[in-house]
């Protein structure tokens, strides 16, 4: 009998002890990648001193340079290049090598190969840091400290602005390093047709309009005016990203103004701000304009639902729009809109850039200058980015027909956080917990839960943040600028 | 006489022997759970002096973490939560003895009544939250079995977004996973019972109420009472139901989910301990509290009446001295 009790002790521990290895890996990557591209940037510095003289002049590489290269220079130019990406559905339904087929016939002498990695963003860090992944690669996270020891500077931010959009998110010192091959932008999802129904005509330009529309639909269909998709958690801190940009039209705000901010959630007065995204969402449950049963909602479902015309809108970014598309015989009744909240008379849109080409700082000039030439040609002439659904990176460029509602809105993509500020709205979100564009779900939940019950009016909602934040910027000594 | 061994002696010895066997095989167990439990333990009880996150700098500040959680809102209050568990556990465990008692006797069926009442017991915690979610929505499964005893759906009461009621439903789901296996261990406590004494309680013309107060019931005291212990700490940390449920949401948020809550999103790590190591102790008292109560309950089963262990020692004494003074 004691042989036994020891026996099972001695197997419990060691299901104890696999355990216990099972957990460890999830804290390992991001530990071994640090250390990683350490030792890779003090390679890379001893060989090359080429890094420090490009980070200096870039236009001198070269002389290459995104807005100079002409590409009707190089046509009989030859090379052979390697591209690494993360679209492995786009690899494998052949689309990707149509394109580069589309690519040979401009550029016959070019040859380029495709490799697409799954399990994108951890691989492709590894793989950064071994040095021998090719010629351009979609940039994953990098320290943009670091950017200048893997990737070759394309162009200085103003020349490259002037002509596309998005490209800041991998600049560094006014050095652009990355280009976006498609970009998102944030608005709301509707059913053209519950639109339709309602005798909706003109599309909401304000929270109140919005408001009354969402009442025409409830007095005028049987569709759910607003799907708030409360019990999934996630989906309601998609309504964080359009503080910001969206509601006050200023794109330093989310990351360099927030933090410095008094009251951020007091009421401007003009249908503007924070405190008019939440109010939508208040005023719809305070007047039964959302899903009878909010605690019961369905993510799965609710795609199906909304592409059939059961929902009249749901909050969620562009990204959801193909899924919502997919999800039912009635792909045309899906829409696209932007936030509905004027700012001065202007529709603001947020939107940034997704994965960005980089090209290999380390490559041979001839395969650098074959890889300049490819992503110019991918992002101006592939179609790429429109086929996928994103709003165009180059500017003035054509957006797919889901972005026909943003014409005339100003579309703008939030600034980096000050130098030295970068981890202050971090701690202001854990020190507030109010995780704003943080994984901060069960605040809004709880806007649902006041409004749909009557428990707490919404101005003392926003007076408890505002207090929260507040105690928060005391407890962390950040200074109240605006 | 025993001639004094030397260590030598003494380690070659059948006794020394014995025991570096035993401490070989202790001590591996012993030193994981010293690494996996009291040294993480240890290190949790430091964090809850500290202002910190996972990353970064952290800050020493005293009490101030124990003293959150009972200043804020949401802490300490989460904990009246429990009391609704509580209460379910008390329904699951008189049901589970119930049960336990009518299936132990020969029932048609018997077995196949315990498999189907254990088997809620073998599902994932994870599985049943999905289970129920859909259970409990509007117009679902429970609506419609509702609807097929003539309830009307205008009258039924939302279950899980009434904030009146929707605790109540997730203790549901708790008392609908566990009782099955309450009821196997009661079951199997019961069988030890010798068959004899209710034969003999026959004979004595005792009815079947009477058998199990008095023989059932005293002779599985220690299984009934771990089971209460274990119902009372589970629900003082009940955390499947809600988390899976509803997420901790619409009033829901115990305890345990305040504190994933806490120590994962917000990243107050500090804060998290604290309400770790004051949920631990408010553990040890009920646990204390209930260890006592049970003395007292069933003290005159197993023991005599104090008082009458008192007359009878008070008469041998009056009889011893009578005897001594004759």
């Amino acid at each position: 009998m004691k042989k036994k009790i020891l026996s099972v002790i001695l197997a419990s521990a060691m299901v104890v002890s696999l355990a216990a290895c099972g957990s460890t890996p999830e804290t390992t990557p991001a530990a071994s990648t640090d250390a990683t591209t350490e030792t890779a940037a003090d390679e890379s510095a001893t060989d090359t001193a080429a890094a420090d003289t490009e980070e200096a002049a870039p236009a001198q590489t070269g002389d290459l340079s995104y807005t100079t290269l002409n590409l009707d220079d190089y046509k009989d130019f030859s090379a052979s290049i390697k591209y690494i990406h993360h679209k492995t559905d786009r690899e494998e339904d052949g689309t990707m090598a149509a394109m580069i087929a589309e690519f040979n016939k401009e550029f016959p002498n070019i040859t380029v190969t495709t490799e697409a990695v799954t399990d994108y963003a951890e691989d492709s860090l590894l793989r950064l840091t071994t040095g021998d992944w090719g010629d351009i690669m979609h940039i994953p996270a990098v320290d943009k400290s670091d950017l200048a020891t893997y990737f070759m500077p394309l162009d200085t931010l103003d020349n490259l602005s002037q002509s596309l959009n998005f490209v800041s998110s991998w600049s560094y010192d006014g050095v652009c390093y990355g280009i976006p091959y498609m970009a998102n932008a944030q608005g709301l999802l509707y059913n053209k047709k519950v639109f339709a129904d309602a005798g909706i005509t003109t599309l909401p330009k304000t929270a109140d309009e919005f408001l009354d529309d969402l009442q025409l639909i409830k007095d005028n269909t049987d569709a759910i005016p607003l799907y708030t998709n409360y019990a999934a958690g996630w989906t309601m801190g998609a309504w964080d990203a359009y503080v910001g940009i969206v509601s006050n039209g200023d794109d330093t705000y989310m990351n360099q103004k927030l933090v410095h901010t008094a009251e951020p959630f007091a009421d401007p007065g003009d249908g503007s701000g924070a405190y008019n995204v939440y109010r939508i969402l208040y005023d719809a449950c305070a007047r039964g304009l959302i899903e009878d049963d909010y605690t019961t909602t369905d993510w799965e479902g609710c795609k199906g639902m909304l592409n059939r015309g059961e929902i009249g809108t749901m909050v969620l970014g562009s990204w959801a729009f193909a899924q919502m598309q997919e999800a039912g015989d009635t792909p045309e009744n899906v829409g696209y809109m932007p936030f509905p909240i004027t700012v001065g008379g202007v529709q603001y849109v947020a939107a940034g850039g997704d994965y960005n080409y980089g090209i290999n700082a380390n490559a041979s000039d001839e395969n650098k200058t074959a890889a300049l030439i490819f992503v110019k040609w991918m992002t101006e002439k592939s179609d790429w980015c429109y086929n996928e659904g994103g709003y165009t990176v180059v500017k003035g460029g054509k957006n797919p027909d889901m972005y026909a509602a943003f014409d005339g809105c100003t579309v703008m993509s939030d600034q980096d956080a000050l130098p030295g500020e970068a981890d202050f709205l971090n701690q202001m979100n854990a020190e507030s917990e109010l995780s704003i564009n943080a994984g901060g779900n069960d605040k809004v939940q709880k806007i649902v839960e006041a409004g749909a019950t009557g428990s707490q009016d919404f101005a003392s909602i926003m007076d408890e943040w505002n207090q929260k934040w507040a105690d928060a910027q005391e407890e962390l000594g950040i200074e109240v600028l605006y | 006489m025993k001639k004094k061994r030397t260590f030598g002696e003494w380690a070659r010895s059948r006794d020394g022997q014995k025991l570096f066997v035993i401490m070989a095989f202790m001590i591996i167990p012993l030193v994981l759970l010293f690494v996996f439990t009291y040294l993480p333990f240890g290190e949790m009880f430091g964090y809850s002096f500290y202002n910190m996150k996972y990353t970064g700098a952290r800050k020493f500040v005293g009490l101030k973490n124990y003293a959150k959680v009972f200043q804020r809102d949401d802490c300490f209050k989460a904990l009246k939560l429990s009391f609704y568990y509580m209460a379910g556990s008390v329904v699951q465990l008189v049901l589970a003895l119930y049960l336990a008692t009518v299936l132990s006797f020969r029932v048609k069926g018997g077995g196949l009544f315990k498999g189907l009442m254990f088997f809620p017991y073998l599902i994932n915690g994870i599985a049943i939250g999905f289970i129920f979610k859909f259970f409990y929505t509007r117009g679902f499964v429970f609506d419609s079995v509702l609807q097929w005893c003539g309830f009307e759906l205008d009258n039924l009461p939302y279950w899980l977004k009434d904030q009146s009621i929707n605790n109540w439903s997730l203790v549901g789901t708790s008392v609908w996973r566990y009782f099955g296996q309450n009821m196997v261990l009661f079951i199997g406590a019961i069988m030890s019972v010798d068959n004899d004494l209710y034969e003999a309680a026959m004979l004595d013309g005792a009815n079947k109420a009477q058998q199990f107060m008095y023989i059932i019931l005293p002779s599985i005291k220690t299984i009934i009472t771990l089971n209460v212990i274990l119902s009372i700490t589970g629900s003082l940390s009940a955390f499947e139901p809600p988390y899976v449920i509803t997420s901790g949401a619409n009033g829901t948020g115990t305890y345990f989910v305040v504190m994933h809550e806490i120590a994962h999103t917000q990243q107050k790590v500090g804060l998290a301990s604290a309400m770790a190591i004051v949920l631990l102790a408010i553990i040890l008292t009920a646990t204390g509290l209930q260890k006592l109560f049970f003395k007292y309950v069933f003290r005159s089963a197993e023991d005599e009446d104090i008082n009458a262990t008192k007359k009878r020692e008070k008469r041998l004494a009056r009889m011893n001295r009578a005897k001594a003074r004759s």
